[in-house]
């Protein structure tokens, strides 16, 4: 009896739990895993690493200094990516301005020619650098963008499928994401073509908190047609520093900040 | 602008000889490519011992996390074996820490890189110059950085053994130290590279230093733009960018001139490539001025220059230099203004150019006063093919006046006057594939007023982070060899480039 009682409070326990869970609205999960992946703090810098492996398993390297500062929660934000390997990219700045309801802006400095060009907003699903992540992979793709349906829930995720709401303005057909249910971090993305054949795939394969903020760590992006891939780690990861405005201006360009 | 080429002579320049440059070069290379040889060997031996990533982190993950509370799936260790279970099935595991730029380890404020490159090119045309060939160079760079919390230097210096031109020299790029003596301020004293402007490869109010020289060769497009001795300071308020250049020695542009490629003749009314060039050097001062804004996410920007022409526009008819080309006085002012539009980006710019040795423009000798207009359209037309298309417009101002004396000088009979309003359209087409590592370009300028084109066909491949190959062509079209690109139809050459980076 005792033990039939206790059974029923685990299972109203856990029936309460998935509700609980199923209730919350699948906006307000794509909202928090938005603000977790990309707004933590007011401001953050870190040193990444990316490793680029393609088919044929030939490695290239990119190494480089990523700060970035929000404006608002959810909105504005400025970032700056100063790159120091390899030898050809070294001293490329990057710098984005991005806007929620406009398209961000976007320059490249290319030190050897003194150069500062612009990147136009069209080609955000382009390669960052040579990797298989996207510019959009790297500054966020808006939430507003897309809609999004709850497909599962178990103990650890959220498992929701995201449609894009202008399809001719994307490569894939929908995603489907795994969404850590304590930390609210995309573990897990998938993007299937028209066909519903999975093409490429997100992976976090290690997070750490730092100063409250759960941070991916090392994160990995194949291409599932032909086995390549990026892995992208990153280090010294610290928030709230207090970036001055100023980091985020052309004067970046050829008076990187050092740290 | 034709009225000038026309009497672009003999080059004076001197240049020092180091004969066993090249030896040196080679040698030098060699241990280059045996070091980084050595580094990979011990590079793998050690990642063959570092196993998995996530199975052995490092003691630089540990410091860095310790402190911290770990998410709950890190905590977990079942969660935390799954994951590094996953690296080692797949080809992930061979990334170690080691591989880390030594840029937190390693205190010193020096960073050394740089790279050695091997050039070939030759004509396709039935050439004028001696040689077949356009370009045979190797060349090595050093790229040395030096900065502390004051103050940064910078050295990028080539060493050149040009097989063409039977020179081997040492090639200064940069040379230069850069403080903040204000928090809003940044001072870059000493040999650096400038530019500015909105165009691709039309420049109207960037009037730094070009070498042309390069560009039809085929050199890496950071050639393009040859170094300055210069002053420059750059003050930042708000929004706003002030960018002022002193150069107390002017630089010309590498122009051509007959040692490397040929260009048409007036006086001898053919297209020559003389082994001499005479030219007038310039003592002048050169100062430009450049004020930036971004508003809303259009730029805007304001320009000044006060200097000469940096190609030598101007032809002496005075002894005892008659015939000796010089630099005419010139001042500038222009603006731009780049946006997004349609998906892609928007760009215009107008520079207003004053050519003060002929301001009345009847002196058929020297460049009359110009107005120049740019009109530039660029978006991604497919996945990672990029178009941009330019308009550019070369008004010659004073034009009854420079058509009357020209036809006044018996000398100029035979040669025909530049069009009023000289135009250019431009299309560049770049396409990126296997992960940006293979970029194929193609650039053509045509002009309807001349009826003359270039095109500048390249690909690009990155083998991996150390080696690059490239291959290209500098093709110009023409129906007159008096015209500004037609008169280089027999310097039309292809190349090819090796460049490994250390």
């Amino acid at each position: 009896m005792k033990d039939i009682l206790k059974n029923t409070v685990l299972l109203s326990a856990f029936v309460y739990f998935s509700a609980t869970a199923q209730t919350m609205p699948v906006e307000q999960i794509i909202d928090k895993a938005n603000l977790v992946s990309y707004y933590a703090a007011d401001d953050g810098t870190t040193e990444a690493r990316m490793m680029i492996v393609d088919q044929n398993g030939n490695k290239q390297m990119r190494q480089f200094r990523i700060y970035r500062k929000d404006i608002s929660d959810r909105g504005a934000q400025k970032m700056l990516v100063v790159f120091s390997r390899p030898t050809d990219v070294k001293g490329t700045v990057f710098r984005v301005e991005k806007h929620v309801e406009s398209d961000d802006n976007r320059w490249l400095y290319l030190p050897a020619l003194d150069l500062v060009k612009r990147i136009s907003a069209g080609d955000k699903r382009t390669s960052f650098v040579g990797s298989h992540f996207y510019y959009e992979d790297v500054s966020g793709r808006n939430p507003n963008d897309d809609t999004y349906e709850l497909i599962a829930t178990d103990e650890s995720y959220y498992q929701i499928k995201g449609t894009p709401k202008d399809a001719g303005s994307v490569e894939f057909a929908y995603y489907q994401v795994k969404i850590d249910n304590s930390t609210f971090l995309p573990m897990e993305m998938i993007y299937f073509d028209q066909q519903g054949k999975a093409m490429r795939k997100m992976t976090v394969k290690k997070v750490a908190v730092i100063d409250g903020h759960p941070t991916v760590m090392h994160s990995r992006i194949e291409q599932l047609a032909d086995g390549s891939y990026t892995e992208m780690q990153f280090r010294n990861v610290r928030y709230d520093q207090g970036l001055d405005d100023s980091l985020f201006s052309d004067r970046s360009y050829r008076n990187p900040p050092s740290q | 602008m034709r009225s000038n080429r026309q009497h672009t002579q003999p080059n004076t320049g001197q240049h020092t000889k180091h004969n066993s440059l090249l030896t040196t070069l080679v040698a030098l290379s060699i241990s280059m490519s045996h070091t980084s040889a050595l580094a990979s060997q011990a590079l793998a031996a050690e990642l063959g011992e570092m196993g998995s990533y996530t199975a052995t982190p490092s003691a630089f993950y540990e410091a860095q996390e310790s402190p911290v509370k770990q998410s709950q799936h890190a905590q977990n260790p079942a969660q935390s074996n799954t994951e590094s279970d996953k690296d080692s099935n797949t080809k992930s595991d061979d990334w170690s820490d080691q591989e880390w730029g030594d840029d937190n380890q390693d205190q010193s404020p020096w960073r050394i890189s740089g790279f050695t490159e091997l050039a070939y090119g030759a004509f396709i045309d039935d050439h004028v110059t001696d040689n077949a060939q356009s370009i045979s160079e190797l060349r090595v760079r050093l790229d040395a950085a030096y900065s502390t919390d004051a103050l940064t230097v910078n050295a990028k210096i080539d060493a050149l053994a040009d097989m063409l031109l039977n020179d081997n020299d040492y090639d200064v790029r940069e040379l230069n130290i850069g403080f903040s003596p204000t928090a809003q301020t940044d001072v870059i004293a000493g040999r650096q590279v400038i530019t500015w402007g909105t165009g691709d490869y039309l420049f109207l109010n960037d009037l730094f230093a070009k070498d042309w020289q390069s560009f039809f060769a085929g050199r890496d497009d950071a050639y393009l733009k040859a170094p300055n001795d210069a002053l420059r300071v750059l003050h930042y308020a708000k929004s706003f960018t002030l960018d002022v250049v002193y150069a107390p020695e002017f630089h010309a542009d590498n122009y051509i001139r007959g040692e490397r490629f040929s260009f048409y003749s007036p006086v001898e009314q053919a297209v020559v490539a003389p082994s001499e060039f005479n030219v007038l050097d310039s003592d002048s001062e050169q100062y430009a001025m450049r004020l930036a804004a971004t508003q809303n996410g259009i730029e805007y920007a304001l320009y000044g220059y006060k200097g000469v022409w940096t190609t030598p526009m101007g032809s002496s008819v005075e002894p005892p230099f008659a015939g000796y080309s010089y630099f005419p006085s010139l001042n500038s002012y222009g603006a731009s203004m780049r946006r997004p539009a349609f998906g892609g980006l928007f760009n215009t710019e107008v520079a207003v150019y004053n050519s003060l040795d002929d301001s009345q423009g009847d002196n058929p000798f020297v460049a009359n006063d110009q107005i120049r207009f740019l009109l530039g359209y660029e978006r991604e037309v497919i996945a990672n093919t990029t178009a941009s298309v330019q308009f550019y417009l070369e008004h010659t101002q004073d034009y009854q006046a420079l058509k009357q004396a020209h036809n006044q000088t018996p000398m100029l009979a035979s040669t025909p006057l530049i069009d009023q309003n000289r135009q250019v359209l431009t299309l560049r087409l770049t396409s990126r594939a296997m992960q940006q590592a293979l970029t194929t370009t193609l650039f053509v300028f045509y002009s309807p007023t001349d009826q003359d084109a270039y095109i500048k066909p390249s690909i690009s491949y990155r083998v991996n982070d150390n080696w690059q190959l490239a291959t290209g062509a500098n093709v110009f079209v023409g129906e007159q060899q008096v015209t500004f690109f037609g008169q280089h139809k027999a310097n039309s050459n292809i190349w090819l480039r090796a460049r490994y980076n250390f």
